[in-house]
């Protein structure tokens, strides 16, 4: 718990450090390559499996309709939960944790429960999927040899935790409609794409 | 590198053949994982407790259920022309490889392998042609793995696999 209450904390400062949003962040720091393709889509799935955001950056993968964008987020949630369960092994740290079972509790949740789909590969792209511990996921395609798309999602993460999330007209879990954050993603993929 | 299974699915979605290695005993971590999850996470841990339930059919049948899905995904997103490779989660890695007769075959390895594309390829192209497809007494479709399972095809799997991981 204690994790997850400094994260935002230190995102806010680090942020401020940088003095400004993601918007004139982007203005700051212009490493955008004209040639190079970035992110082709964000998709964000709440923990129900609803899709609640959908945004394109770029037109490289085919053009769905929101309708099937909504079945492929349901899909895609139902996937993720069954690929938890046909772990084959157990986890790295079970061997130690059955032994001393009451040093189990200190340590951080994430390490204990299997982990879902991270990364799917396909010939003409790479989903990269990261999970909140409140089991939002956030869904980024991207091209296959697209380098630190983990640190894009945690990044997109941060936007999320600021401009939705400190949004008080935001209702959980109902489809994301915030002008800034639209535009603060914008801003980020088009600087590191 | 360790490889944990592997699997081969026909064009009518049954399983016709399944290896596992390095087998863990039957309830080494089942009795730990629900009470931490308990303990941290009063909602949604029931995933690793309905682990118990599962025989090596309903993994099968798990398994076709997720390359079914993926590939149909991937087919929509990235058109037609585009195949489906591979995916990772924290523990393991599926590799997939369907030939042109839908045949599938999935491999299930630690997170750290590279891409098994080839080498499952290998395996239908060396082995499973040679020796399943070329044996004349094994029938053409292989309902419940009806001779696939011949002694030199699982010898020559055990070899080839013992190359591609060696330990």
């Amino acid at each position: 718990m204690e994790v997850s209450r400094k994260r935002p904390q230190e995102y806010y400062e680090e942020k401020r450090a940088d003095g400004g949003d993601g918007k004139s962040r982007s203005v700051i720091k212009p490493e955008a390559l004209p040639g190079s393709v970035g992110p082709s889509s964000l998709l964000i799935i709440n923990k129900a499996g609803g899709l609640i955001y959908n945004r394109k950056f770029t037109a490289g993968l085919n053009d769905l309709s929101s309708n099937d964008l909504l079945i492929m987020a349901g899909t895609f949630h139902g996937v993720h939960e069954i690929s938890r369960s046909i772990a084959p092994a157990p986890a790295l740290s079970h061997p130690s944790t059955t032994t001393t079972a009451g040093t189990t509790i200190q340590q951080n949740p994430t390490t204990l429960r299997a982990s879902g789909i991270e990364v799917l590969e396909s010939a003409n792209f790479r989903l990269q999927c990261f999970q909140t511990l409140t089991r939002t996921k956030f869904l980024l395609l991207t091209e296959p040899q697209q380098p630190n798309v983990d640190t894009i999602l945690r990044r997109i993460y941060e936007l999320y935790a600021d401009f939705v999330m400190k949004n008080p007209f935001q209702t959980l879990e109902m489809p994301i409609r915030c002008e800034k954050f639209d535009r603060a993603v914008d801003g980020f993929v088009r600087v590191r794409g | 590198m360790v490889v944990y299974s592997f699997y081969i699915f026909d064009r009518h979605t049954e399983c016709i053949y399944t290896r596992r290695w390095n087998q863990r005993p039957a309830s080494t971590s089942k009795s730990v994982r629900p009470q931490s999850g308990a303990s941290l996470t009063s909602n949604g841990d029931a995933i690793p407790g309905a682990r118990k339930a599962l025989s090596r059919e309903d993994d099968a049948k798990l398994i076709f259920g997720t390359i079914f899905s993926l590939r149909n995904m991937v087919k929509r997103l990235g058109g037609e022309d585009d195949v489906f490779i591979s995916y990772r989660t924290g523990d393991y890695k599926l590799h997939y490889y369907e030939t042109p007769t839908r045949l599938k075959f999935v491999m299930l390895t630690d997170t750290k392998t590279n891409n098994l594309r080839i080498v499952l390829q290998q395996i239908w192209a060396n082995l499973y042609v040679e020796f399943v497809v070329k044996n004349p007494l094994s029938p053409v479709e292989h309902p419940g793995g009806v001779g696939v399972a011949n002694e030199l095809f699982e010898m020559g799997l055990d070899s080839f696999i013992t190359q591609v991981f060696p330990s």
